[in-house]
């Protein structure tokens, strides 16, 4: 009778190790990703980054409203609506890269050493802080653009060959654009670590002229 | 002497019962207070700082999807004004021509088409502390790569879990948190690639092409795989333009 409530109680007892055994190897062992394992400092970032976003999106949704009634009263007052599709084809024309563009941004100048994955890094970069028209040596980075290595240390830009030392230029808030390259932690002083040799300038510009994407296909 | 020993001794019997449940016992009470105390750490942080965060993160991002579908029926009400002004007169339908295709180049049209997917996810069979977990997970370069690799291979449209890559797409990296279009993704990443196929599927096969990530499969167990696909939708990209700053020359 003892020997058959002791069996009993081991059983019990080994159930529920077997249980918390893989309870505790899923909770702790197996690598999983997830907003609410993330630290602090990377959610407030997330979180600046999403209010960034919304704000953009509430600042264009403001602004379609006012095209949408100003279309439908030109439309009702019989002037049709000319005036507002040649404000969106100038829009979609810097948007698509298909025309030249100009106004303030920054300048990266690199001279030394440099790659096409690092060049396509710094066009992503410069994207997040909402760069509107980018180039590189005066050729311009269109939506479907795409970097390899070139001869002799060179890059291709859209099968282009680009020699340094390389300028790129960004269209954009000077400012915003200027610190996120250039904070503590952000991707010139990675490229710095990682190119050591190399000189990384970056200057704010009141007036850049940008070219139109040399192809589409 | 055989009876004697074959006789079972009590108290010896209880001794061996004790001792037999004694390691399961310790090992449970080590588990469970293990499981405490990992509940008990994650939770001290996670209560006074993360769970606000994390709450305000996905707040954020269920605003961001409200305003995109206010968006995009703002767009789409435009769109009709535009078309019904089209038909009175033939200026009108001119522009109306060159906005479509320039909303088709911009990524602002959703295309169907063939093509290839292409699935990057994190591997399933790595340890949280192992010391290769960096190599076995996903980075927002890995799809850097990827779409320099299919735009090199001809791609004509691309999304990445239903984000539309347009000249502004950014993918941005915090923590092992990525985002793309300012919108906050999670693996698998299934990046639908229209174009044309054996050109894209070349540049993918290319060894020059995507070295790191190929080892990494082959190693770490990260996932990667490339296939071809028919009839792939790639939807319109649905954020702000933002075009404040340039304007056409």
């Amino acid at each position: 009778m003892r020997s058959s409530a002791g069996g009993i109680a081991a059983t019990a007892v080994a159930l529920f190790l077997g249980i918390l055994v893989v309870t505790q190897f899923r909770s702790q062992d197996v690598y999983s990703r997830s907003l609410q394992l993330e630290t602090p400092a990377s959610l407030t970032t997330l979180i600046a980054n999403l209010s960034d976003r919304n704000n953009s999106l509430r600042d264009e949704i403001f602004d379609l409203r006012l095209r949408v009634a100003t279309a439908r009263d030109s439309v009702a007052s019989g002037q049709g609506s000319l005036t507002e599709s040649q404000r969106e084809i100038d829009q979609l024309k810097i948007f698509a890269a298909v025309s030249p563009a100009r106004g303030q941004g920054i300048a990266v100048k690199i001279d030394g050493a440099f790659d096409d994955r690092a060049m396509s890094d710094l066009t992503n970069e410069l994207r997040n802080a909402g760069a509107e028209a980018i180039s590189v040596n005066d050729v311009r980075v269109g939506p479907r653009s795409w970097y390899a290595a070139g001869p002799e240390r060179t890059i291709l830009l859209d099968g282009r060959q680009l020699n340094g030392p390389w300028t790129v230029r960004a269209i954009g808030v000077s400012d915003v654009m200027h610190v996120a390259i250039t904070r503590i932690g952000g991707i010139e002083g990675q490229f710095e670590l990682i190119y050591p040799r190399t000189h990384f300038n970056v200057t704010k510009e009141s007036s850049l002229a940008l070219p139109a994407v040399a192809t589409q296909r | 002497m055989t009876a004697i020993a074959a006789a079972p001794d009590p108290r010896r019997q209880r001794l061996q019962h004790a001792f037999a449940l004694l390691i399961p016992a310790a090992l449970f009470g080590f588990l469970v207070t293990a499981q405490w105390q990992g509940q008990q750490e994650r939770s001290s942080i996670a209560v006074r700082y993360n769970a606000p965060l994390t709450d305000a993160a996905f707040a954020l991002q269920k605003e961001q999807n409200d305003l995109k579908a206010q968006l995009q029926d703002l767009r789409a009400q435009l769109d009709q004004i535009q078309s019904n002004a089209a038909t009175q007169s033939g200026a009108a339908s001119e522009l109306e021509k060159r906005l479509a295709e320039l909303k088709a180049q911009a990524g602002l049209s959703p295309l169907t088409g063939d093509g290839v997917m292409v699935q990057l996810d994190d591997s399933h069979t790595v340890a949280a502390g192992a010391a290769n977990l960096d190599q076995a997970i996903c980075h927002s370069t890995d799809l850097t790569d990827i779409l320099n690799t299919a735009w090199r291979g001809g791609a004509q449209a691309i999304a990445i879990n239903a984000q539309r890559v347009v000249s502004s797409t950014s993918v941005y990296c915090v923590g092992s948190t990525i985002m793309v279009n300012g919108t906050l993704l999670s693996p698998p990443f299934n990046i639908a690639i229209i174009g044309p196929q054996n050109s894209v599927l070349g540049a993918f096969d290319d060894p020059s092409q995507l070295k790191d990530i190929k080892a990494r499969r082959d190693v770490q167990g990260l996932g990667f795989r490339v296939t071809r696909a028919n009839a792939i939708n790639v939807p319109a990209y649905d954020g702000a333009l933002t075009v404040r700053i340039a304007v056409p020359q």
